[in-house]
Order: structure tokens, then sequence, then C-alpha cells
């Protein structure tokens, strides 16, 4: 009867139109999710988008005012949390303060009447598993927050769970320690074998744990995918700017070929149906150089010669870059020259600007930015 | 809801198989004490052991009994299941809930006082109705949590609700009829109002009529000046100050010009309220701000005035400023009374509630952000500005907060008015006087409804109007920066009144503790220890009784009061904001209400209690109930709630949340709550004036008496003992606190 399990057994998790409401507030909209099992999945947004909530209702911490839950096979919607197979790491830890490192970690255990012996073994392991070992007596406030963190790491991964639940674990951290411990808990996850779904805001997080990336938005899911294609292939103009920067143009698309203003650009990935569209182009993707000037070395494009005219607004020297914020007939955009080899151009410049194809990406139709708002 | 068979919301995971269910041991303790204990009783003591009222011998004769015990035998059998379903969960709801039924319908068939038995299957039955209410899905929460339920909504029905509904219904009912009278006369008698005194050429009511009319004038011309450029968009308001001002105007001219209780009463309040709050915003202002150390002498006032006995003030009044007082009549050479009436009653209860309003307004200045009045500096606001437009407005609701306690405690405060009245009527003593001077319950009832509807009026308002008003939330976290200094016009002036203040206070305890060194304090001053020696002989017993009393009442109030803290504030189920506001009221009801409520209430019947030592513990128990309340719920604010989330998804119960986690955590709340109900125990008078019998006498209720009879002298010295003995308590919590609260401190805020 325990959900105590072998390694490996980490169980996917289903949400079917999943919806929360605070009164009339919508905190978690009609949600769908297929989270495969053995993954680290990411829940990524901006504050307020839902997927804290969307996480605690998976723990069963809140109830839902629609739709199902399953673990595995099971449906999980209506039990309540102390009976699903999850455990949760929360942001504040949660450590009980009056008992010590080992009760902490016990203490699950100890819920599920697992024998002394065995307890005793268990919550070694655990302990090993995250580097505390030896430091069973101490009480949670005579631990720095790293130890902190991994003793409700400890507590959480003891219990075998078939689904780890991360609730923006990382947050308290200084950002030496955030960077070491994500390796670690990405390490971790991986060789147990368990399902992890993860909540941050951080992009660069999200990007360096997950092997799925949900992206929401108020309450409704904007995209799934892996880091790579969120970032190559953005659904919609929020996942492009939320995932790294991006500048976004309106382009027309003519005849297979894509145009903005005057220039056309060489042949960016996506769906190119005719009409007016929005172009994602990464600011590392923009080649800038001086008007007039031919294209400087290789750079491997093909329209050198053409480009987008522009002039410099300001310049921001970054050692091993340079950022720009270029005016230019489709809007300001930012440009960043990652092999420096001349001088910074100062605020004023007129430029020519290139695109490269790796960088870019039609987005899909109907999804495009409001480019009013983009250019300003 | 209907997906799901497999498993119902309350159920512990693994282990319990093999484990017999919660219902089977109820069950069985409802069988053996059914069996084996008196279901009814003849004399006072409720654990006196009676075979002829056995269950056992009632076998033959009673068949409620008979019936209860078999659906106790069939609950036996159905709760040895340590998971039932949802269909067997609710036949037990309804075999105990019937259970319930058969047991109070024996009592009353028998028409005698409950007995111990009659308790325990009752009790029985309502923790099985309680867990099946959980397992039949009909309340989504653990079975524990659904027997606590039921648990508290009784106890509050019966002990809180019961005896408050009884005092309405003797009220409006005499000798079995409906009927208004009781309340006409009273409310026409000249002892609860005169408006229209024939005695005075003025017609009261005329100048009433004037003085509303002038208020309502003045309102409006400040109104329409205050808005002249927007007067179309403020007409409600300004319709509405007007109304209100000119409202306060008559009947505060009526109640000025007026006799009686009522007026006594309201005026006295209102002064009191006022005073004690300026002084406790004075005193508060000048411990945050101030370089005298006037922290570190409100502390023990504040103590102190805890542990005193709320008449005490008023037995060192009499010594002060009375006929023979030190001050009056030595220093002075006058023979006066004037001490004794409202001016007396007012010093005292200034005395008494002063601290009150300093507790509350210390947390408010505290928590007032010194970046908040840098950043209004900041914007160039000048110091008055700055005071008008940011510190007001913050400290307005914490100060209508102290203000409306303040006269909450005055309006119900029994003991200064009967010792201090001097035969002037106010409405807690006219309760008083109702029942055991002019023998009249129903008159008793009506002054007592009238009070509750003052007090409970005042309560909500500050419950309800000022919740919303208030922005400063108390986080117990100091704020950095340092808050500007006090301007010394108004530095200068709070110290003298701080000092003054001071001064009195310790003048009036150390009257009273050399009154009870002196044979006869005015006309005999040498020392002697006789009334301590006569304490021996008479007081000494009552002492001891009324600290046994206390104690056994602080166990429950302490309990009871964290309960409903825990169910109040981290469950959730429909009836949770009735308990809640029930249990809030209970806050406000004067001490003298709940007394003469308890006499009415439980003086018959199966229910009957008067004369016991049970009546006086549960007295105690649910007006002391709410301290734990307070207490329990601050501290639960304290601990952060992913603790108890972080608990169920580690596999546990609320259950084992409550036991191994936030039990733990709060024991320095428990004890601090455990001492505090003990202290309010024994100093309390007004709830139990009316339950003490001569074999059942208690402390306060005795000093009382002496003082009444002439025997101040070794009234002081009882009163001494008295407060000698809380001091020790509350120092001993201290140190418990010091020591517990070092762990509990630090692991909280790791």
């Amino acid at each position: 009867m325990t959900e105590r399990l072998p390694t490996g057994m980490g169980a996917p998790v289903k949400l079917e139109q999943v919806t929360k409401r605070y009164g009339s507030v919508v905190a978690v909209n009609g949600v769908s999710l297929e989270i495969p099992g053995q993954k680290m999945v990411t829940l990524l947004g901006p504050s307020g988008c839902g997927k804290t909530t969307t996480l605690r209702i998976i723990a069963g911490l809140e109830s839902i005012s629609a739709g199902r839950i399953f673990i595995g096979d099971r449906e999980v919607t209506h039990q309540p949390a102390s009976q699903r197979p999850i455990t949760m790491v929360f942001q504040s830890y949660a450590l009980f303060p009056h008992l010590n490192v080992f009760e902490n970690v016990a203490y699950g255990l100890r819920n599920l009447r697992v024998s002394q012996a065995e307890i005793r073994t268990a919550v070694s392991e655990a302990l090993a598993l995250v580097g505390l070992a030896g430091l069973e007596g101490r009480l949670p406030s005579q631990l720095s927050g790293g130890q902190q963190q991994r003793v409700a790491l400890a507590r959480a991964l003891v219990m075998r769970p078939q689904v780890l639940l991360l609730d923006e674990p990382l947050s308290n951290l200084d950002a030496k320690l955030r960077k070491q411990v994500r390796q670690e808990l990405r390490a971790l996850q991986q060789r147990l074998g368990i399902t992890g779904i993860y909540v941050t805001h951080d992009q660069s997080e999200a990007l360096a744990v997950s092997d799925v990336i949900v992206v929401m938005r108020d309450g409704v899911v904007q995209q799934v995918g892996t880091p790579e294609e969120l970032y190559t292939r953005p659904a919609n103009a929020f996942v492009a700017r939320f995932i790294g920067d991006a500048n976004l143009v309106e382009a027309d698309v003519r005849g297979g070929q894509v145009w903005v203003k005057g220039y056309q650009v060489p042949d960016p990935p996506g769906h190119k149906a005719g009409g007016r569209r929005t172009l994602m182009i990464r600011p590392e993707a923009i080649s800038i150089r001086p008007a007039g000037e031919t294209a400087a070395g290789a750079t491997g494009d093909p329209g050198a010669g053409t480009g987008l005219p522009g002039r410099v607004i300001d310049s921001f020297y970054q050692g091993m870059s340079a950022e720009y914020l270029v005016d230019t007939d489709a809007g300001q955009l930012m440009v960043i020259d990652t092999h420096l080899d001349g001088p910074v151009l100062p605020p004023g410049t007129p430029v020519t600007l290139t695109f490269a194809p790796r960088g870019m990406y039609l987005l899909p139709e109907g999804e495009g930015a409001d480019l009013a708002a983009a250019a300003s | 809801m209907s997906v799901h068979t497999v498993t119902h919301p309350s159920a512990v995971p693994a282990t319990v198989h093999g484990r017999v269910g919660t219902p089977f041991w109820w069950a069985l303790l409802i069988l053996v004490g059914g069996l084996a204990l008196p279901w009814s009783r003849q004399g006072v003591n409720v654990l006196a052991y009676d075979a002829a009222r056995t269950g056992l011998w009632l076998l033959g004769q009673a068949w409620p009994v008979v019936t209860a015990l078999v659906l106790a035998a069939a609950l036996l059998f159905l709760g040895r299941q340590p998971l039932p379903s949802r269909t067997s969960g609710r036949v037990m709801l309804g075999l105990s809930t019937l259970g319930m039924a058969l047991t109070v319908a024996q009592l009353f068939m028998r028409g005698e006082p409950f007995g111990l038995g009659a308790v325990v299957v009752f009790l029985g039955f309502l923790s099985i109705a309680g867990i099946s209410l959980s397992y039949s899905g009909w309340l989504r929460v653990e079975p524990f949590a659904g027997a606590a339920i039921l648990w508290l909504a009784v106890f509050i029905g019966v002990f809180i609700l019961y005896p408050l509904g009884t005092m309405l219904a003797t009220s409006v009912w005499v000798r079995g009829e409906f009927t208004l009278d009781v309340f006409r006369q009273t409310l026409r008698s000249p002892t609860f109002f005169l408006f229209e005194n024939p005695w005075t050429e003025v017609s009261e009511r005329r100048l009433a009529q004037w003085v509303g009319l002038a208020a309502g004038f003045a309102a409006l011309a400040v109104q329409l000046v205050a808005h002249r450029r927007e007067l179309g968009r403020h007409a409600l308001r300004i319709a509405a100050w007007t109304l209100v001002s000119a409202a306060c105007g008559y009947s505060l001219s009526a109640l000025y010009t007026g006799f009686g209780a009522l007026r006594n009463s309201v005026l006295l309040a209102l002064s009191v309220g006022l005073v004690s709050t300026a002084l406790g915003l004075s005193f508060a202002l000048l411990a945050q701000r101030s370089r005298f150390p006037i922290r570190s002498l409100m502390g023990p006032f504040s103590t102190l005035s805890m542990i005193t006995p709320p008449f005490v003030l008023g037995l060192a009044m009499i010594y002060m400023f009375g006929r023979q007082g030190l001050i009056t009549n030595r220093l002075l050479g006058m023979n006066t009374t004037a001490f004794y009436g409202p001016l007396g009653v007012g010093v005292a209860q200034v005395l008494a509630f002063t601290p009150l309003a300093y507790l509350v307004l210390t947390g408010v200045v505290r928590s007032l952000d010194p970046a908040m009045e840098e950043a209004a500096q900041t914007l160039r606001a000048s110091r008055w500005r700055l005071f008008h437009t940011v510190t007001w407005p913050l400290l307005r609701p914490g100060v209508a907060n102290a203000f409306l306690l303040c006269v909450i405690e005055s309006l119900a405060d029994f003991g200064n008015p009967l010792i201090l009245g001097g035969g002037v009527p106010f409405l807690p003593t006219e309760v008083f006087f109702a029942i055991e001077g002019r023998f009249n319950q129903n008159e008793a009832a009506v002054y007592g409804v009238i009070l509750l509807f003052m007090t409970v009026g005042v309560f909500l308002l500050q419950h309800y109007w000022l919740r919303k008003a208030s922005y400063v939330t108390v986080t117990g976290k100091p704020s950095s920066g340092h808050p500007s200094p006090l301007p010394g016009a108004l530095e200068y002036p709070m110290v003298t009144a701080f000092v003054l203040w001071t001064l009195l206070g310790i003048m009036l305890y150390a009257s009273v503790f050399s009154g009870s060194f002196v044979k006869l304090w005015g006309f005999n001053n040498t020392f002697t220890l006789e009334h301590y020696e006569a304490l021996r002989t008479s007081g000494l017993g009552v002492f001891l009784d009324t600290a046994r009393l206390a104690a056994i009442a602080a166990v429950p109030s302490a309990l009871v009061g964290f309960l409903i803290a825990y169910v109040v504030g981290r469950l959730n189920f429909p009836g949770r904001s009735l308990l809640e506001f029930t249990s809030m009221l209970s806050f406000a009801v004067p001490g003298t209400v709940m007394g003469i409520g308890y006499v009415l209430a439980f003086n018959s019947g199966p229910l009957r209690l008067t004369g016991t030592e049970l009546i006086i513990i549960l007295a105690f128990v649910f007006r002391n109930m709410p301290v734990g309340i307070r207490s329990g719920l601050a501290a639960l604010q304290q601990i952060d709630r992913s603790l108890e989330e972080a608990s169920t998804t580690l596999r546990a119960s609320n259950l084992t949340t409550l036991r191994r986690i936030l039990f733990p955590l709060l024991v320095p709340a428990v004890i601090s709550g455990l001492m505090f109900s003990f202290v309010r125990a024994m100093t309390a008078i007004s709830q139990v004036i009316f339950l003490v019998t001569p074999s059942t006498n208690l402390a306060t209720v005795l000093i009382l008496s002496w003082v009444g009879h002439g025997s101040i002298g070794r009234g002081a010295a009882l009163s001494c003992v008295l407060i000698a003995a809380m001091a020790v308590v509350v120092l001993l919590l201290n140190v418990v606190l010091h020591r517990t609260g070092r762990n509990a401190g630090r692991a909280i805020t790791y």
C-alpha cells in the first residue's frame, strides 16, 4: 500500500480542461496538458499567469472548479493531497522548524508507518543523495539557505514520489548557488527517473532544467515545447518576447518571399502564407554595419549589399558584445553585435541592418503582435 | 464528485488496515458509560454515583435508554471498519443522530438533572455523528475535524446561545405569557432613564430638540464650507453628516440632562472611552518616540491592571478619596462623597482601561513605518500636514478601535459601579439589583437584553466597520528607520499626564496594600496583622477553592479557544462563518449578562446546574474562551500555511498535522492562553456573582461582600493575596515563555 516505488517509475500527468475560479477571477482557464513520465517539465510565465495554481492543483492543495486530473492511469481529481503520489518542494522550503533534519526527512515515512530501521536507511540515503550526510541533528534554523533547500528536496525525494513538484525552488538562493543547485536538481531527477514539474518565472532557469516547457499567460497555456522549439519557433508574440529577447516587425509575404520595408529578408523558417505577417528576429541574429560599407567579412549573408537602413539611437558597450537600439522604418530594433571587431558605433550613426535566417521566425498567422506597441 | 468511488476525501492512506475505526471506540465508550454511569442525579454533585440511575438499572424501565444502547451496539458493529463506504457513513450518521435524540428524550422524560452517564452517551453519539458526516461525504473535512466541528457547535449552542436566548425569552415571557409589559415598565422607570424631569422648570425634551437642531445646522454649515466646490457630488455625505450630528446632539443633550442607569452608563462609557484612548495614545506615542523610559514602566502597569480584580481600584479609591480618604479627609479636611458616583467610577475605570487602550495603540503606532513619514517629508509636507494627511489617517482606525473597546469594557464593568456607585444606578448593577434586591428575574432580563444589545452593537461596529477601514496590518515586523520625534508642545503635556497617571496608580495600589495592615483605615491607623490572620479562618479556603476551579477551567478554556481558532482559521466547511461570528460575539457579552443568562437557563430541568461547581467552571470557560481564540488566531497567523501543506503532501492527515506540526509550534501560545484564562478566572466577578452559593464561594465575591459589610481591611488583605498570587503566576509564565519562546521564536523565524 505504500506509495514508495523503485527508481524509474515517474508517472505521466494529464490535465483535462482544468479550470480554477476564485469568485469571478479565473486563475486557470481550461488547461489541458499531457506531461510525459520521467521528464522535467517547467511551467513558465509571468507572475499571476496561473502556473503556481496549476502546480497546487496537481498537488491537490487547490480544489478545481472544472476538469479532470490523472496521475499515471489513475484519476486523482477528488483525491486529497495526502493521498496523491506526489511530493512537493515549497518556495519557502516549509521545513518544520521544531524538527531536526533527520525528523524532517523522516516525517513522511512516519506517516506511512514505515518501520524504524527502514526509515533510518532511507533517510540517510536521501541525505547522502543531496550531499547533507552528517547534518541529521541540526535544526533548520542552524542551516544555510542552500542546505535548507536540500533538506526540503531530500524530504520530498525520500518518499519516492511518482511526481515531484517544485514551486520556484531556487528563488530564495543567491545567483551563484542557484546555478549549481539547478544542475544538481536536473541530474537527480534524471538519475531517479521521476517526473518533475517545475514552476518558475525565470526563463533562463527554465531553459536550463527542462525537457519540456509550458508557457502560460492569464491562466491559459500559450505553448508547449522543448526549450529549443520555444526559442526558435515561438507560437505567438507573447512566447517570442518571454523566451529571450525578440524584435517583432511587420512583414509582407509575396510569392514565398518575405519583405520588410523594401528589404528582402533571407528565407526565414515558418509557414509562408501570403499577406501581412509578423516576423520575429532575435537581436543577436541582426548584423549591423555603418551605412555604405559592404558586409564585413564572410558573415554568410546572401543578401549582402541590401539591408534595412536605420540610425543608431542608443548603444551600450557590454564587453564581449555591444547592444544597439536602432530606429528603422520597421520600428525600433534591438541589435546585439556579438563579434565586436571595431569601436562601438555612437548614437546618430546611419547603419544598415541585415538579418540571419537562423534567428528569424515567421509567426503563425493571426498570432502577430500589436506592432504599434512593439514599435514603441 | 460521482466520478470516483474508490476513496472518500477523509481516509488516511496506507496502513490503516487491520486497525479498527474510531467510531468503534466511541460506541464502546457509550455502551460502557451508558450502562455503568448514572443517567441523572439528584444533588449538586455532577460526578455523584447512583446505582439506581445507571443504565444497567434502567434497562428494564426506560425504553429510550434501551434503544440508545442498542443503537450503540449497532454502531459498534458498523464502526469496526477503518474505511467505511459513504452509504454506511450515512447509516451511522442516522443512527447516532437518533441516539442523541433518545438521550435527550430520556432526560426530559425523567425530569431530573443530567448525570455523567447521559453526558458520556450524548457526546459519544455526537462524536460518531461528526465522524460519519465526514464518511458520508456531506462534509468535506476529515473525520476528526467533523467531530470537532459538531462538539464546538453543541458547546457554543448550549453554553453561549442558549443562556442568551433564555434571557431574551425571560424578558418577554412572564408566567407563560408573551408580554412587552416588563420592557415597557423598565424603559419608563426613572431608574432606567428619566428624560422629562418634573422638578425642573425647563423642558428637557425641548432643550434636546434645540441642541439637536443647532448641532445639525453647525454640521451642515461646516460641510457646506468644506465641500463648497463640489456640492453636488457630496450631497449625500452632507445630508448624512447633518442628520447624524443632529441625532447625536439630541441624544447627548437628552442624556446629559436626564437621569437613570442608561444615562449614567452611556455617558460614563463615552467619557471613559475618550479619556482612556487619549491617555493610551499619548503613552503609546511616548513609548515609541520619546527619550523617557515610558515603555519599561508601561509593561508592569498593563500586567498589574490585568491581574487586579476589577473592583480593587474602586476599593483603593475609597481609601484615598472616600469619606475617610487619605487625600480628601486627611489632607484637605473634607468630608465628601463626591467620589461615590460617576466621578469615582470613571476615575477607577480610566485607571483600569488605559493599559488596554495602550496595548491596542502601541501595536498601531509601532507598525507605522517611519519610511512613510520620511517619504512624506521628502515630498515637502510640513510637520502639521504630515500629521494631518499621513499619520492621523493611519492611526484613526486603531484609535477608533481602542475607543470602542474601552466603551464596551466600561459598559460591561460591574465591580467598580457596585463599590463606588454610591446608589447611582448603572446598567450592569441594575441587572444585579433587579435579581438580588427586587427579586424580579424578568426585569433583570430586560436590563441584560438592553446591555447586551448595546455592547454587541458597539462590537459589531468595531468588528465590521473598522476592519474595512484599517490600513495598518500588524506584521510583527519592526520597521527600520527612526520615527520622527514628538514636538515638545505635545510631548511635555503627555509626559505630565503619564507621571500623574503613574503616581495615582502607585498611590492607589499602595493604599490597598497599607490598608490591609491597619486596623480601620481613616479611624485607627495602627499597624496590625489581624486581617491576614482572619483570612486563615475564612478567606484562605475560599481562595484555594477559587484557584482550584480557575485551574480546572483554564484547560478547557485554552483548548476550546485553540480548537475554535484552528477550525475557523484553517478549515473550510459550511457554517464556518457562523461559528466564527458566534464565537467572536462572545467577546462582547458582558459578564453580568452571561451570569444572568446562566442563572435563568440552568436553573431547572435536565440541564439544571445551579449550585454546582460545574456551572462556575463553565462560566469561566465560556467567558475566557475568547482569550484562547484570540491568542490562537494570533499564533496561527505567525505560522506559514506552507508548513501544513508540506505536511499534507507528505501523507499526513489533518489530525497528524495538528498534533505533530501545529501543536508543538503553538506550545508557547497555549501556555500563555492557559495562564491568562487562569488569571482571568481568578479575578472574575460579574459572571459568577449570581452563581456562587455558600458552599461554592469565590475569592472575588467574598472580597466584595466584605467591603460591602464594612470589613474593608480584610477585603484589602485578600485582594493583596490575590494580586500577589497572580503576580507570581504571571512571572512564572514569563519565565516559561522565555524558555520555550527562545526555541520556538528562533525556529519560526529561521
